[in-house]
């Protein structure tokens, strides 16, 4: 399967070429376009109860999409996500991955989609009570709004609830208060996120908060 | 690609050690005796990371005053340590002071391309970026995802704070303290800005803030050397503690009549700045008369003159759609921005769900 993720960071697609049987499992919605000749089949995300348990705790859809290549020659596939912003392309090697709600796009066949409890604190940053682990063998796609940068985490380190896109497993997430009870309500930091261990976190540049305090005042 | 400059010690036309170690020591300010035992110790790196403009500059200037210098490639992964410092102390007295004349000629503003993430995964961690366009000036920074959705993370040195607006904080060490301070004075509440502006302190050594300004759009910076910037009102996003930052009330015909509450921040003394736009961000001289859309202005310098303004008669103001400009008159910069929020509000308004108020 080769793919490529063009558009900047603004408005990123994947353009993906299925191979002869392969198979692309994908979000709902997220295809753009495709050759005709791709077959599309939905189906429960992992299951009729755990994609009940994804849609209402981990924040993603109840069906998840299918599309194989049937043909004798590779296809065309083009892939979106619902918001403005970079997507990236991880490629798993045994390895595993968690992401926040929203963040998972597409996968090869051969990674696993696991729902893990994420915890009180996810729920109470309003996060969702389960995060997605992928792990496997393959190539993921995620994205988010904002361009997405690495921080290498070796320790601790806090970062804006909002702002958290995926990270590897080897980090723990805890909720603390910004700064004191004044500076954490009155300067609109509220709740950020204490991130230990050693590993990756991908964040993104700008959060749906930040939009919405800078366009709200503007609409009447 | 990065550039380290390389001290020779060799002088140019007939230029007295004494002459040259008195320029070097006035240029980096420190004190004569360092300058001295920099010079002693050449050939020997006086800067490293810095990109090839900058190198440049440095060279014609040291040249200037009759010092040699060469400009070496560096290594990409060079680690801190790898590379000789003249002095460490002299160093960080050089990291947080202003330069001489001649090597600041140029506009303090950065106007180096933004490192390109997919570029430097691998090596951006490892190394920490001199973004600005002169290294020897202000808090270390670096700059993510431009031009679209612009990042600063800046490294504040031990105990020092740094100025961010509200809810613009992304990411930070531990060691950093928030504290919220009522930024602006009051009337920049009347601005429609958050009232509150935050502290990050560095407690007990080093930390870095990451910052994600609200609006998508590119990210800015600037060295105030005792200057003044004015700031349309959304545009701040930090500074350093040099810099005041103050409302000025342009009066009823200029920013409340106007219509399109152009409000001006006004940040003057000696610190960095950062400022970011809504869409791409244009950068002008201005020599005579220059007009710009109200809602298009980001940033202009003091000497710039001013004027709010229709473009033609009544019949354009109504029909143009074009409503008021900004007459700038006078020698200055100004920054652009290649969208307006006003301009996206209403034109995202006609499909926004309506509630009913009962």
């Amino acid at each position: 399967m080769k793919s490529e993720i063009r558009g900047g960071k603004a408005f990123s697609y994947v353009d993906i070429e299925l191979q002869p049987d392969e198979v692309l499992v994908a979000e709902p919605d997220t295809m753009s376009s495709m050759d005709a000749s791709i077959d599309l089949t939905a189906g429960f995300n992992g299951g009729f109860f755990r994609g009940l348990l994804r849609k209402f705790l981990g924040g993603e859809s109840l069906f998840i999409s299918y599309f194989k290549n049937e043909t004798k020659q590779g296809r065309k596939i083009t892939l979106t996500q619902n918001t403005p912003g970079e997507i990236r392309c991880v490629e798993l090697k045994g390895n595993s991955m968690c992401f926040q709600p929203g963040a998972f796009i597409a996968m090869t066949e051969g990674v696993k989609l696991g729902l893990k409890w994420a915890g009180l604190v996810s729920f109470i940053a309003r996060e969702g009570l389960f995060k997605l682990e992928v792990s496997g063998n393959g190539k993921v796609w995620y994205g988010a709004y904002g361009a997405l940068i690495d921080k290498e985490i070796d320790g601790e380190y806090i970062i804006d609830t909002s702002h958290i896109v995926a990270y590897e497993p080897g980090i723990k997430l805890k909720l603390q208060l910004a700064g004191g009870i004044f500076s954490s309500f009155f300067g609109g930091e509220g709740l950020v996120t204490r991130v230990e261990g050693k590993g990756k976190v991908v964040v993104q540049t700008r959060s749906i908060s930040g939009l919405t305090s800078w366009i709200n005042p503007k609409l009447y | 690609m990065n550039y380290k400059i390389v001290l020779t010690g060799k002088l140019l036309d007939d230029t007295s050690l004494e002459g040259a170690i008195e320029s070097l020591a006035t240029m980096f300010r420190i004190p004569s005796e360092k300058a001295e035992k920099t010079f002693a110790r050449a050939p020997i790196t006086i800067k490293k990371s810095v990109d090839e403009a900058t190198g440049k500059k440095y060279k014609m200037a040291l040249a200037k005053k009759g010092i040699e210098c060469t400009l070496e490639v560096l290594e990409q992964r060079v680690l801190a340590e790898d590379v000789v410092q003249p002095d460490t102390s002299v160093t960080a007295s050089v990291q947080n002071e202003q330069l001489v004349e001649g090597v600041a000629t140029d506009s303090p503003i950065s106007s180096v391309a933004a490192v390109s993430p997919e570029n430097t995964a691998n090596s951006q961690h490892e190394e920490f970026k001199h973004d600005n366009a002169d290294p020897l000036l202000g808090y270390q920074f670096q700059f993510e995802g431009r031009p679209d959705y612009g990042f600063v993370t800046v490294k504040i040195p031990a105990d020092e704070t740094l100025k961010v607006e509200a809810s613009a904080m992304a990411t930070m060490d531990t060691n950093i303290k928030m504290k919220t301070k009522l930024g602006g004075g009051f009337s920049r509440f009347l601005t429609g800005e958050s009232l509150f502006i935050n502290e990050y302190t560095a407690e007990g050594g080093q930390g870095e803030v990451g910052i994600a300004p609200a609006s998508p759009g590119d990210i800015g910076h600037m060295f105030l050397n005792d200057e003044t910037i004015y700031l349309q009102n959304s545009a701040y996003v930090a500074s350093t503690a040099g810099v005041e930052v103050e409302t000025k009330w342009q009066g009823l015909t200029k920013g409340f009549f106007s219509g399109e509450n152009l409000f001006l921040i006004r940040c003057k003394g000696k610190g960095d700045l950062w400022f970011n736009t809504y869409g791409a961000m244009i950068e002008l001289d201005v020599d005579d008369g220059y007009v710009v859309d109200t809602g298009n202005i980001v940033a202009f310098t003091e000497g710039l003159e001013y004027s709010i303004s229709k473009v033609g008669g009544y019949k354009s103001l109504f029909f143009s759609g074009e409503g008021f400009v900004c007459r700038f008159s006078g020698k200055g910069k100004i920054w652009l921005q290649t969208r307006g929020v006003d301009a996206f509000a209403s034109w995202v308004h006609p499909f926004r769900p309506v509630k009913n108020k009962g």
